[in-house]
């Protein structure tokens, strides 16, 4: 009975971490299209959220890597995978109090990583995986995005460039309709994916599903729901911030970056890396800006994203860790998850009252 | 060590992918956009048969960014 309701709670935090996800990343999957002209805000942000949701249905190599190659499914229980996403999300929220870099990605692997290993020792970690398909790829992601966006609009400025203006940037603005969509679902299917494999591994350590399994339809197809919904949120907060938030650049440089994001996420999700699709973003974003003119780039936010890399991971584990300690007082039974979801849910009401009575703005962490 | 921890092979054929979609899918679609550009003046100009030539290019262009999203979802969704 216990095992059952620590499950519901797991599920229940992780669709709404999935939430928060989509909340957080609407504004890195529309800023381009829409400070460009490309499409109009409400246009761009529900085909975000729909797109989000179909790009969680096209694959599921990240959700097989979060639940089979970080941490041995073997020795998890469904209270570790709990202490992780507390971890996670309370490092998120102290990122956005602080007005820190964060990755939701890299917070929830680290979270888990973190219980795991304060509940089962090293030996939980399966370092090869943590190591090659997580820690790697997110240096190298952002990094090739950069790379690709550069290159890319280097050719849109050689074979357009003498052309009349008017026609070439009407047609990179219906371009970016088909790259803010790919960009769209490639953010559905890398971040969704994350929480699918999540709720997969507290399922296998639960006993409802056997090792190595894949996700059941109904954790995919709730994934897909909670991100969408959540992007579909986040973007109603977009449109009163519009002016302040996103970056200026033309047309073509907003189809390079958007392209350059999408191609690299796509690709890293076939292989199973889970991504900060955010990092990936901007890299692609600092690349298209980069190569026409490197003072015209934001080099504080390649700055937060190296401090997010080296913070995130650790300080997540931390807290996972430190949670899971906190529940194992209690045993096995799901007092101890029960009193830190009502805690946690007390403190963020407190948060956002706070927050709310200083009228501060948001500072989204990125996922 | 940790060269032995990274699946080299994948993230070699990540870093491939992403470049030739990245890169592949801007110059087609810049070609198009060169194809539709050039369309307009050499209409203009009254001279049909350069102007039918930038309209091939354009539609050449528009159908391989079309292939090449068709032929990544389906990557995708096979794997």
């Amino acid at each position: 009975m216990s095992a059952d309701v620590i499950l519901v709670i797991v599920v229940c935090t992780a669709l709404a971490f999935d939430f928060t996800n989509g909340f957080h990343d609407t504004a890195n999957v529309v800023a381009t299209s829409i400070s460009t002209g490309a499409a109009r805000p409400k246009v761009a942000i529900a085909m975000a959220a729909l797109l989000n949701f179909v790009g969680a249905f096209i694959s599921i190599s990240v959700a097989a890597t979060v639940a089979n190659d970080v941490v041995d499914a073997g020795v998890i229980t469904p209270t570790i995978v709990f202490a992780g996403l507390i971890g996670a999300i309370a490092w998120n929220l102290i990122t956005w109090w602080f007005g820190l870099p964060s990755s939701s990605s890299h917070a929830l692997i680290g979270g888990v990583v973190g219980s795991a290993v304060a509940a089962v020792g090293f030996d939980a970690v399966l370092t090869e995986g943590l190591v090659g398909k997580v820690l790697v790829p997110a240096v190298v992601a952002p990094i090739l995005a950069f790379v690709v966006a550069g290159l890319s609009i280097g050719i849109v400025y050689r074979v357009v460039g003498k052309q009349r203006p008017g026609i070439v940037s009407r047609g990179f603005k219906h371009g970016q309709v088909i790259s803010g969509g790919l960009l769209a679902l490639a953010h559905g299917t890398n971040d969704a994916q994350k929480t699918m494999g999540v709720i997969t591994l507290a399922l296998i350590a639960h006993g409802s599903l056997g090792a190595n399994a894949d996700p059941p339809f109904w954790v995919i197809f709730s994934a897909a729901t909670a991100i969408a919904l959540g992007t579909y949120s986040g973007g109603w907060r977009i449109i009163k911030t519009t002016g302040t938030r996103i970056i200026k650049m033309d047309a073509a440089q907003g189809f390079s970056a958007q392209g350059a994001g999408a191609a690299v996420i796509l690709a890293s999700t076939h292989f199973g890396f889970p991504l900060s699709t955010t990092h990936v973003i901007n890299g692609g974003v600092m690349g298209a800006g980069a190569a026409k003119r490197v003072s015209a780039v934001r080099w504080g936010v390649a700055g937060n994203i190296m401090m997010a890399w080296l913070l995130t991971l650790p300080a997540a584990a931390a807290i996972g860790a430190l949670v899971y300690g906190f529940t194992a007082i209690f045993g096995s039974s799901a007092a101890g998850p029960l009193i830190v979801t009502v805690l946690s849910l007390l403190l963020i009401a407190a948060l956002f009252v706070r927050r709310a009575e200083r009228g501060s703005p948001v500072a989204a962490s990125s996922g | 060590m940790i060269a032995s921890l990274v699946p080299a092979k994948e993230l070699l054929e990540t870093v491939v992918a992403s470049v030739i979609a990245g890169l592949g899918v801007t110059f087609a679609f810049s070609m198009a956009i060169w194809g539709v550009a050039r369309f307009a003046d050499l209409s203009r100009g009254e001279r049909p048969l350069a102007a039918a030539g930038a309209a091939i290019v354009a539609g050449l262009g528009l159908a391989s960014v079309g292939a090449a999203l068709v032929f990544g979802i389906v990557v995708m969704t096979s794997g």
